[in-house]
């Protein structure tokens, strides 16, 4: 590999792209995957809202949310990485990711909101707005990625812009270590892509 | 008596997200302070108020959600309005801004 050419690597590099989006479009859930996880979630909001378990609420709730959900199955759920069974995937999700998502976020909440209590004391502030790379491609992953980084401590995103080789983020950064676009992913992102690149495209 | 802490801790953090607001000196580093303080005191305030009420089960899950969509949209709405701020023509006074080397 390393004694080919250069027209002939960029055009293996293409071939290998176009075989990523392959893959990307195979692996998507199957529609009726999309339709019970979406019908879970809308009938799980729906029991906190009205707050009654009577049989005829109930029965209300889910024909009125399984004939949204049959219509909107495309809308939540179309980013999320094909792997194994649905009952495992929402016990892995429910036992295992959502808890270490939620523990990093707080922690780096927290982290955040002391900082930004340090800064207005001391006032030591040295912002910079610096470009970072991504490998994420989907919509929701890029959101999530986006809303986390704001809450990260020192960071907020401006602007999202996507290419064909990745997603890159604008990032004003209050208190800038440093202008290398990789050292500055490493610091910013930190475990959350990681996180993110498994459950989401 | 753990409500009290959660409660102590949000609103210390509301005010220093509130003298923030006045000292700093641009528009996104004031950003910074209404996004981080808003949400990380409203979560504080929030848990407090969990752990202070007797209410049922339902009312404890509804604040739950308020929390999470106050995580959700806080994010979204400070980046829309630092985009905007920024297509506007407003500068920051930072000593390297990438996004002006890209859009020029």
């Amino acid at each position: 590999m390393s004694r080919m050419p250069l027209y002939l690597k960029h055009r293996v590099e293409k071939v290998k792209e176009r075989y990523l989006y392959e893959i990307y479009e195979s692996k998507k859930l199957p529609p009726w995957e999309r339709f019970l996880l979406t019908w879970a979630i809308l009938l799980g909001f729906w029991v906190i809202i009205t707050g009654d378990l009577t049989i005829r609420g109930l029965s209300l709730g889910i024909a009125t949310t399984g004939i949204i959900a049959y219509y909107m199955r495309d809308l939540l759920t179309e980013d999320i990485r094909h792997s194994k069974h649905l009952v495992w995937k929402i016990l892995y999700f429910l036992l295992i990711y959502l808890p270490q998502y939620l523990i990093i976020m707080a922690f780096r909440l927290l982290e955040s909101n002391i900082k930004v209590a340090r800064h207005v004391i001391f006032m030591d502030i040295n912002p910079a707005i610096v470009k970072i790379k991504s490998d994420l491609h989907s919509n929701t992953g890029i959101t999530l990625l986006a809303n986390s980084i704001t809450l990260t401590p020192g960071t907020l995103t401006l602007d999202v812009v996507r290419r064909l080789d990745g997603t890159y983020l604008y990032v004003h950064w209050i208190d800038a270590e440093t202008l290398n676009p990789e050292k500055a992913g490493e610091v910013i992102k930190g475990d959350i892509e990681k996180w993110l690149k498994k459950m989401f495209w | 008596m753990i409500y009290l802490l959660f409660l102590v801790f949000g609103y210390s953090i509301m005010v220093f997200g509130a003298l923030g607001l006045v000292r700093f000196p641009d528009l996104y580093t004031r950003l910074h302070a209404a996004t981080k303080c808003d949400t990380g005191g409203m979560i504080g305030i929030i848990l407090g108020l969990v752990f202070l009420t007797d209410a049922s089960l339902f009312i404890k899950a509804k604040m739950f959600l308020l929390l999470f969509l106050i995580a959700m949209i806080n994010p979204m709405v400070s980046h829309a309005i630092a985009r905007g701020a920024y297509k506007m023509g407003i500068k920051p006074q930072v000593k390297v801004d990438m996004y002006g080397w890209d859009n020029p």
